[in-house]
């Protein structure tokens, strides 16, 4: 017996939620299983199972964490552009006339 | 402010912005569209060490960061040359990633003790970041190092042409003995190419690769690795971009015609509008 992991999604434009995990011989077996487990009321409309053991993870996972300043990946960061472009095309209009 | 703390503080910057600019030049190159992103990103993180190092020079010096990395002349820049070698191809840039990052973890690894507490707290802070990219690297290496013969063959040869450049990492910083002596370059550039030398030598025996670090390139031949155990005498194979790489020069400002046009492109927008900002 291998313990399978489930995901199911509500619709097509949803993603893959985990919401848990069954004891299964294979397979066929876990996704009946994870049916009667999982969407008896309709919680979605499908489902994934995978075995836990093919799920992979970072053993340290505090390489997940972020050390230095990343504020250049956020477009806070680049708030201050819009102001320049604005000031940027006023000065081309004045320019112009 | 205290000179040799610029000088320190400069090389290592200068490094990181350099190299960080020559990772970037993969953007929309790389083998596959993951490892672009992942490349990109770690180009990203290179540039950003460098804005750290050059934050803190400016903060020291009451200069301006953005200036600093792109308002100096080419002759101004300390880095060592290997980060200005182009390219070429992935299996070279995958080499001097795995090399340069090996180095850097030992100087930063070193630095972790540094005398002024702003920098050693700046060193374990990129240190942690670091250590991701030492996995990236490690991890590439290791697959093509095992994987076919075509990619190992290549892998090797870069792994030869990156090495000697390589060592100027290790080159001293410019007012070193004072550095040293003020602890704020805690262990000689001579013990951490030692180091270095081990690291590297341990792990491409550990990959299997024959570590054909040849003699010619290092002029204190007693610290030269090699899986037999032997020296491997002055193949004179040819260094990549000119210019003999064994006496380095890149802390002394001394650079190959590689860097005028890294220059040139790095600094032409800045130099197009002085002041500029994001």
């Amino acid at each position: 017996m291998d313990v399978y992991e489930v995901f199911r999604r509500h619709g097509h434009k949803e993603p893959f939620e985990h919401c848990g995990a069954v004891i299964a011989p294979d397979a066929e077996m876990a996704l009946l299983l994870a049916k009667e487990c999982f969407l008896r009321r309709r919680e979605a409309s499908h489902l994934w199972v995978t075995r836990r053991a093919d799920i992979h993870s970072f053993q340290d996972e505090s390489l997940l964490e972020i050390a230095a300043d990343k504020s250049y990946r956020f477009a806070e960061a680049y708030r201050d552009v819009v102001t320049k472009r604005e000031r940027a095309r006023a000065r081309a209009k004045e320019l112009a006339s | 402010m205290n000179e040799s703390l610029a000088s320190v503080l400069t090389a290592l910057g200068d490094d990181e912005l350099v190299l960080g600019h020559r990772h970037s030049e993969w953007t929309g190159y790389a083998p596959h569209l993951e490892e672009d992103v992942a490349f990109a990103s770690i180009a990203q993180d290179e540039i950003g060490h460098a804005t750290a190092y050059y934050t803190l020079l400016a903060k020291e010096s009451g200069g301006n960061p953005d200036v600093i990395a792109l308002g100096r002349d080419k002759s101004e820049y300390r880095h060592a040359v290997i980060c200005e070698r182009p390219n070429r191809e992935w299996a070279y840039t995958l080499a001097r990633h795995w090399l340069y990052d090996m180095a850097d973890d030992i100087r930063l690894e070193a630095l972790e003790a540094c005398s002024h507490e702003d920098l050693a707290s700046l060193a374990r802070k990129i240190r942690r970041e670091e250590r991701y990219h030492l996995i990236h690297a490690d991890t590439w290496t290791a697959r093509v190092a095992r994987g076919p013969v075509e990619g190992r063959r290549k892998l090797m040869d870069a792994v030869g042409e990156a090495l000697p450049d390589a060592l100027g990492i290790f080159e001293p910083v410019e007012l070193e003995e004072t550095a040293v002596k003020e602890g704020l370059w805690p262990t000689p550039s001579d013990e951490l190419r030692r180091r270095f030398l081990d690291r590297a030598g341990a792990k491409l025996d550990e990959l299997g690769l024959p570590t054909e670090i040849h003699a010619h390139v290092v002029q204190d031949a007693e610290f030269v690795a090699s899986s037999s155990g032997d020296l491997i005498e002055d193949r004179q194979s040819e260094t990549p971009g000119g210019s003999a790489s064994n006496d380095h020069g890149g802390r002394r400002g001394r650079h190959t015609p590689d860097f005028d046009r890294l220059w040139e492109d790095m600094t032409g927008q800045y130099r197009a509008h002085p002041g500029a900002t994001w």
